[in-house]
């Protein structure tokens, strides 16, 4: 006979609460349900809210990556049943499952049964990607994280679009999770659900015994063993100056020639050529003279051309600053055109934002030339 | 003791003399910035125009005013970008914000010869196609330093 099969047990809830046993741990239990809050922020912020959000999404991501690293963990010192150990992984027992429940039914499993197990494998490892392929994402496309140090603009790219694909693979897995949960509990009679909660389940026969407080102390020096390690390690690598950006040091007169009629331009929006010719053509530039006397034109020139797009590794030189329009205007790059779609043309005519060209307007950090998404500061009277 | 007395007159009046000097000198030398530049423009106007009376604040106001339709397009007038009154503060093309023009609120405008002669150079090209006279300039000034 099959081992994992208790045919001798009643179907559905066992009442007498004897025959109660505890199950899943009290840290295995909180990882759960902190799981499930970071991933709903995760997500919400991602899917769904406008990308000034990124701020709260890393934050949950980073949440997600220290609970993965205690599950982790807590899958080798854990109690019984959190063991990966202990998980029915065989793939002739998940195959048996599910001829079994093509049947109308579902065996009693104290911990997890195969599909449970290939379910919580299948999860935690989309979950890793995801929080690997974010750090690589943040690293390269927003110069930010711990990874920053090391990761150039393409392969953040790559990163971001394998991110969004992990992404809906998730929302897939989530939603199997989901409907096995249901299943268990409306069609198979099993009190998954309250299980989760309270960490019991109708179990009777059930070999290793647990007392409730056994495992509260070790679960709390595991997650913080490793959420100290992770934290002090990431701020320190988060530290290092950021790969392919550097500060500029801007001279006083691109400052004053250039800043007084508009935003002092970071030198990286503009390819070397472009910038060239912008000051070849002071004398009508976007329709105003705003010549210069010689001396200022030199100078400002081999500012802008040692400082170039084409010096920077950042998301804004790389989409924006690498690309020449014919008339070297920023927003009639496509990156510009596509990031800026949803904003309705009464915002860029506000006081307090005046012209498309304005970027400090809204983004706070474009002096720096990084143009952060979480930097998007909308003024009073603009929605997207 | 009279020799002694007549020489102690003499050194005072010297004194006297000497100081007022270093005073008038003085008085040359730190002589605000903007009288100096419209003093500047109107040795200019001067030598063009000997029966030159002095400039105008009506006008200077004129002039702000105007529309030449002569310069670029984007920028008919002073006040596209100015505002119709020189108290209130500007915005440019490109959305930033432009200090007034009056005197009365902006102090620190209209003392640095160089600068007031770059704008005048791009602004009046741009405004009317030309740049502008001596006379003009003066005019401009005077106004906004009475606003």
């Amino acid at each position: 006979m099959d081992s994992n099969l208790h045919n001798n047990l009643p179907r559905g809830p066992v009442e007498k609460p004897d025959q109660y046993r505890l199950v899943w741990d009290l840290p295995l239990r909180l990882f759960h349900w902190f799981m499930v809050i970071a991933v709903s922020v995760a997500g919400i912020t991602g899917f769904l809210a406008p990308s000034w959000w990124l701020d709260t999404h890393v934050v949950a991501g980073y949440a997600i990556g220290i609970l993965l690293v205690f599950r982790i963990a807590w899958g080798f010192v854990g109690s019984h049943y959190s063991k990966f150990r202990q998980f029915p992984m065989a793939i002739s027992g998940m195959l048996r499952h599910l001829r079994m429940i093509t049947t109308g039914k579902s065996d009693d499993h104290a911990g997890h049964n195969p599909l449970g197990s290939w379910m919580i494998a299948i999860l935690i490892s989309t979950l890793t990607g995801l929080v690997l392929s974010g750090l690589v994402a943040l690293a390269g496309q927003e110069k930010l994280g711990p990874l920053a140090f090391l990761t150039t603009y393409q392969v953040g790219h790559l990163a971001k679009e394998i991110h969004e694909f992990i992404a809906f693979v998730l929302l897939g897995a989530i939603f199997l999770h989901l409907t096995g949960v249901f299943a268990e509990i409306y069609i198979f009679r099993h009190p998954v659900l309250k299980a989760m909660f309270t960490g019991k389940k109708p179990m009777a026969n059930l070999s290793p015994g647990m007392k409730t407080s056994a495992y509260i102390g070790r679960g709390a020096l595991v997650f913080v063993v490793f959420g100290v390690l992770l934290i002090g390690v990431g701020a320190s690598l988060a530290g290092k100056p950021p790969m392919g950006w550097r500060a500029v040091d801007v001279p006083a007169d691109y400052k004053s020639e250039c800043g007084d009629c508009h935003v002092v331009y970071h030198p990286g929006l503009r390819s070397k050529e472009a910038w060239q010719s912008i000051m070849a053509g002071l004398a009508d530039h976007y329709g105003e003279d705003a010549s210069l006397d010689e001396a200022s034109v030199a100078s400002i020139s081999s500012y802008l051309e040692k400082n170039d797009a084409g010096t920077f590794d950042t998301k804004a030189a790389n989409q924006m600053g690498k690309v020449n329009t014919p008339t070297f205007r920023i927003t009639e790059t496509r990156r510009w055109k596509r990031k800026h779609r949803k904003i309705e043309p009464s915002v860029f005519r506000l006081k307090s934002v005046g012209s498309k060209i304005n970027c400090n307007a809204c983004h706070e950090d474009a002096s720096t030339g990084l143009f952060n998404d979480s930097n998007v500061n909308l003024p009073n009277g603009a929605q997207e | 003791m009279k020799p002694h007395a007549n020489s102690f007159t003499l050194s005072t009046l010297a004194v006297i003399i000497f100081t007022s000097w270093i005073l008038a000198g003085a008085n040359v030398a730190f002589a605000s910035p903007r009288q100096n530049i419209l003093a500047d423009y109107a040795a200019r106007v001067k030598i063009q125009t000997p029966g030159f009376e002095g400039f105008s604040t009506d006008r200077g106001k004129k002039l702000f005013l105007s529309k030449p339709g002569t310069g670029k397009p984007d920028i008919p007038s002073c006040t596209t970008c100015h505002s119709n009154n020189p108290a209130n503060p500007g915005q440019t093309r490109a959305g930033k914000a432009i200090e007034p023009m009056a005197v009365s609120r902006s102090p620190a405008r209209y003392t640095d010869f160089k600068k007031v002669e770059k704008w005048f150079r791009r602004n009046c090209k741009s405004v009317t196609g030309r740049i502008c006279t001596s006379l003009e300039k003066g005019d401009f000034l005077t106004f906004m330093i009475n606003q």
